[in-house]
């Protein structure tokens, strides 16, 4: 008998799915960061909000990613619905830290992917995702050095001010 | 035309001439490309079974559009379980056969 379904699909069935599923945690996360960009600008963090809103940008683009790469290879990719998107927030730093807990999560979950690839031999997804791993690493980066920034400035008055006009550089301490 | 898998109500097929594959279904067979199977499998997962017994459900009944709305089904409590494990078992026998491709 054929395999018919190598013929028409590149992705393992089982990989598809958890890739369908990565494109929901993206999208979720895209705008999760909007919340916080909202928030951000309702209370005058100018910077904060900026970052965020190219933060909601970036997931955007790692979703539609994913997203082509399923339908590139002959899987089907499901538009995501997005709901339980949190808008309240105690305070800048809350909304780093939740920031950086997404962004773990995220980690965690291409890595499982990256496990299941491997179980699975397909490779082909496995050399894919090499591009989210590296990515993943410089999005954990990025939050922590901005809570490091909370511990050395503070998060009250002038300290908070001047934290949020620091806040468009900590996202590329790297290529610099 | 090869058998893939039978349940209790449905059979798979893989017709390798065509390139496709069929189901049949208590009272009719369809064809099916690979993507529109793949997109069956997706309506099936989507099935919550659970809603079946806690009163969300309480008429007990799936309805399933396939292959773009070109056939209609209604599938009753039993059924839908049915229907669960048959996907699945399609599904494990397709990936058995390319196991089974790959190593000879």
């Amino acid at each position: 008998m054929k395999d018919l379904v190598r013929q028409k699909l590149s992705i393992h069935v089982d990989v598809m799915d958890l890739l369908n599923k990565q494109i929901e945690q993206e999208a979720h996360s895209s705008s999760a960061y909007l919340a916080m960009a909202s928030w951000c600008d309702h209370n005058a963090l100018s910077y904060s909000a900026d970052f965020f809103y190219e933060q909601a940008a970036e997931e955007r683009e790692h979703m539609m990613k994913i997203f082509r790469y399923i339908n590139d290879n002959g899987g089907t990719a499901y538009s995501p619905e997005v709901g339980g998107v949190n808008h309240d927030f105690k305070s800048l730093e809350e909304i780093f830290e939740n920031a950086l807990d997404q962004e773990i999560a995220i980690t965690k979950s291409i890595h499982n992917l990256v496990g299941k690839c491997r179980k699975v031999n397909d490779y082909t997804t496995e050399y894919f995702l090499q591009w989210f791993i590296a990515e993943q690493m410089e999005e954990e980066q990025t939050m922590r050095r901005a809570l490091e920034l909370f511990d050395l400035m503070g998060t009250e008055g002038l300290g908070l001010k001047l934290l949020d006009e620091r806040i468009p550089k900590i996202r590329n301490k790297n290529t610099e | 035309m090869k058998v893939l898998h039978q349940s209790q109500f449905f059979i798979s097929y893989q017709c390798d001439k065509q390139r496709c594959f069929f189901i049949k279904f208590p009272h009719k067979t369809i064809q099916l490309g690979f993507c529109q199977l793949l997109a069956f499998r997706q309506q099936v997962k989507e099935i919550d079974l659970e809603a079946h017994f806690n009163g969300q459900n309480p008429h007990g009944m799936e309805m399933l559009m396939l292959c773009n709305r070109e056939h209609f089904f209604i599938f009753n409590t039993l059924e839908s379980i049915d229907l669960k494990e048959f996907i699945t078992g399609t599904f494990a026998m397709l990936e058995l056969n390319s196991l089974l491709t790959t190593s000879v």
